[in-house]
């Protein structure tokens, strides 16, 4: 086990490389076709050119490789690596920190991912398995039917509805209802309060969680269809043991390997999701901001945070492959 | 279908007395019937079975695959699949019609007193859990055994069936152990809660040849220690010879014959154990027999969702004449313990024509 999990940290970090090396060779190329992306600093005005060579060395772009299409420009991306290892993940166009940026966004980002596992989790494992369990029965059309309509639906068709239409009327009812104080009127807030980050984000995150959470439906019911076909399953009833013990432990328990699978893949799949749930509620959070940076050409936000969002990625893919070596012990002598 | 007469007969032979033999049957199952739900109707894949199985004593059931033998195996255990139920019959263990109560009730009394050895223990044992989980899951969660205690009986389990270095294996996984091992680690799963009948489905089917010997020898050794009935449900023939008291030999979900086994090898009462019979490869094939084709049973056997009128097994069988494609024949008692349910069973069983039986010699009980 021990060997195992080394093995895929080693595996990690060498992705983890490979996605920064990567990310530094798009954005060179772009920086070497579209030109320097320090005159964005300047956003309309006219700089001189002693000012944009001392932003240029601000934001380490002076290095004539930027100017050589084609160039890699490895030298500048072993010093951003050295930089990355001290800690210092630079700065944004107004000089604020990116450390400190994410410091303020990442939380909201996270308090959101909360509430949407939480969503994906409660909503796929009971649906899926009352369908998987009276597989053919009208609860089980209607869940199937169910999870073919939220996949219908975008997140974004859902936010835009909830924000326009429901969220209001909801909203001033529990002020009534409750009181101006009362915790139900933020749960409804169509915006989000920054003094209130737990409750402004339960709503759009069981919306975000909604959407994805057709698929989870889809796949535990099948996971378990086919746990329950099995013979281990049989042999597990022949010992005369309470049903309820045989779905615990010999169905739920079998299906839950592709379920973990599954949150760790749409997970990656839900940080594009986050942009827009984010956008759209105006959550301070991380896929908000690096559209905005995206939007103002800011280079070194873009790579901080694209980064860092890399190396979350690879950290739950981690968690994953641990937690299924945990769940089938098949995996691990592989 | 004539069910009504012939579910009459197979009742009259079950109650003839003596035929399973000495002893009062631990678990006796009178003329069950089990039918499917299909698209295209109900389908009965077992008609009519009835047997008895004493302490000590060893039953085969044998027949093709889709004769009913494994769903009747199911169906005692009250572990058949949602679109099959039991139209009509009894399953009584000790006097008590396990039928008659609820699945939860029934499955309950399963597994304390009778167990169930599946065919694919690869299959059959989980693959998430520890063997030593498995062996005590029941021990623990119905007797309430500690955890501790689990341990040692686990331990004590895979000891007598013979798992090499029992300690260390508990804590491993059923893909660990070998083909063989694994169906071990099934009996041993079976015998934990000390039960008073084994049903083994095809035990062996899924191991080599030399392994079969072994695990059936298990068996028999288990199963001669407690004084356990035990229901083998197999198709080899070679199996049933060494290791079975009596057989009861299926064919399209009815019993066509049931004998003690000594009698049935040496002289069978219908056609299609003799043609079973025929069909054993031989021993001695590698001198004599060179170039002499293997007999077969021509045709296959017929779906139960259309079987053919009157007997069976009449387009197969060739003693057929007319009275066998438009009457079912019953079951009937042709000789003292024996029961055949052919038109012409006294003849079948006056023409000897068989090869003396091949006894699996490994498994061999004497």
């Amino acid at each position: 086990m021990g060997r195992y999990i080394a093995r895929r940290v080693l595996q990690a970090v060498g992705t983890l490389l490979l996605v920064m090396l990567l990310l530094h060779l798009l954005t060179t190329v772009a920086i070497q076709l579209n030109g320097n992306p320090a005159q964005a600093f300047f956003g309309d005005k006219v700089a001189s050119p002693t000012q944009l060579a001392a932003v240029e060395q601000r934001f380490n772009l002076d290095d004539p490789c930027f100017d050589q299409v084609g160039n890699p420009c490895l030298g500048p991306f072993v010093e951003r690596l050295g930089q990355y290892a001290r800690g210092d993940f630079g700065t944004n166009l107004r000089g604020r920190e990116v450390s400190d940026i994410v410091a303020a966004a990442a939380p909201n980002t996270l308090r959101l991912f909360c509430v949407v596992l939480i969503t994906w989790l409660a909503l796929g494992m009971v649906l899926g398995s009352v369908a998987a369990r009276r597989r053919g029965s009208t609860g089980d059309h209607g869940i199937r039917l169910t999870s073919v309509l939220i996949d219908a639906f975008p997140v974004f068709v859902l936010l835009i509805v909830y924000r326009y239409v429901v969220a209001v009327p909801l909203h001033r009812w529990a002020e009534e209802t409750f009181g101006e104080d009362s915790w139900p009127p933020y749960w409804f807030k169509p915006s989000f309060d920054a003094d209130h980050p737990w409750a402004t984000v339960v709503v759009p995150g069981i919306l975000l969680g909604l959407a994805g959470s057709a698929a989870f439906i889809r796949l535990v019911r099948a996971g378990q269809l086919e746990a329950y076909q099995g013979d281990h399953v049989r042999a597990a009833r022949s010992k005369g043991l309470a049903e309820r013990h045989v779905v615990v432990h010999h169905v739920v328990r079998n299906s839950s390997v592709p379920v973990v699978t599954a949150v760790g893949l749409t997970f990656a799949e839900a940080l594009g999701g986050a942009v827009i749930t984010e956008g759209l509620m105006n959550i301070y959070g991380m896929g908000g901001v690096l559209w905005e940076a995206v939007r103002n050409d800011d280079v070194g936000l873009v790579l901080g945070i694209v980064t860092l969002l890399a190396a979350v990625t690879v950290v739950v893919m981690i968690v994953v492959d641990i937690a299924y070596a945990v769940l089938d012990p098949r995996i691990r002598y592989d | 279908m004539s069910g009504d007469t012939s579910a009459a007969a197979a009742s009259s032979a079950a109650d003839h007395d003596g035929v399973v033999g000495p002893g009062t049957p631990l678990l006796e199952v009178r003329d069950l019937a089990v039918e499917f739900r299909t698209p295209e109707g109900n389908v009965r894949a077992v008609d009519g079975l009835s047997y008895r199985v004493a302490a000590g004593r060893t039953l085969a059931v044998v027949g093709e695959s889709g004769s009913g033998k494994s769903v009747s195996s199911l169906a005692v255990m009250g572990l058949l699949p949602d679109t099959a139920r039991v139209t009509h019959g009894e399953v009584l263990l000790a006097g008590e019609d396990l039928l008659s109560l609820s699945r939860r009730e029934h499955r309950r009394r399963c597994g304390e007193r009778i167990a169930m050895v599946f065919q694919d223990a690869l299959a059959a044992l989980n693959p998430v859990h520890t063997v030593g989980y498995q062996l005590t899951e029941a021990l623990r969660r119905r007797r309430g055994m500690s955890r501790r205690d689990a341990g040692r009986r686990a331990v004590e389990l895979l000891d007598l069936v013979g798992v090499p270095n029992a300690r260390g294996r508990v804590k491993d996984y059923p893909h660990q152990f070998s083909g063989g091992m694994r169906q071990r680690v099934m009996i041993a799963t079976a015998l934990a809660l000390d039960p008073d009948v084994l049903i083994a489905d095809e035990p062996t089917t899924a191991l080599d040849v030399t392994v079969q010997a072994q695990v059936l020898r298990l068996l028999a050794e288990i199963q001669a220690e407690r004084r356990m009935g035990l229901v083998l449900i197999t198709h080899d023939l070679g199996v049933v010879a060494g290791m079975a008291d009596d057989v009861t030999v299926m064919y399209a979900g009815r019993v066509v014959e049931r004998a003690p086994v000594r009698d049935t090898f040496g002289a069978p009462a219908h056609p299609y154990t003799r043609a079973l019979l025929h069909s054993i490869p031989s021993s001695g094939a590698g001198g004599d027999g060179e170039g002499r084709r293997l007999p077969v049973i021509p045709g296959r056997p017929p779906s139960p969702a259309a079987l053919p009128t009157g007997c069976a097994f009449h387009p197969r069988c060739d003693t057929a004449r007319d009275v066998c494609r438009t009457d079912p024949p019953p079951l009937e008692a042709v000789a003292v313990d024996r029961a055949s349910a052919c038109h012409f069973a006294a003849e079948v069983l006056a023409s000897h024509d068989v090869p003396p039986p091949v006894e699996h010699e490994e498994a061999a009980h004497d």
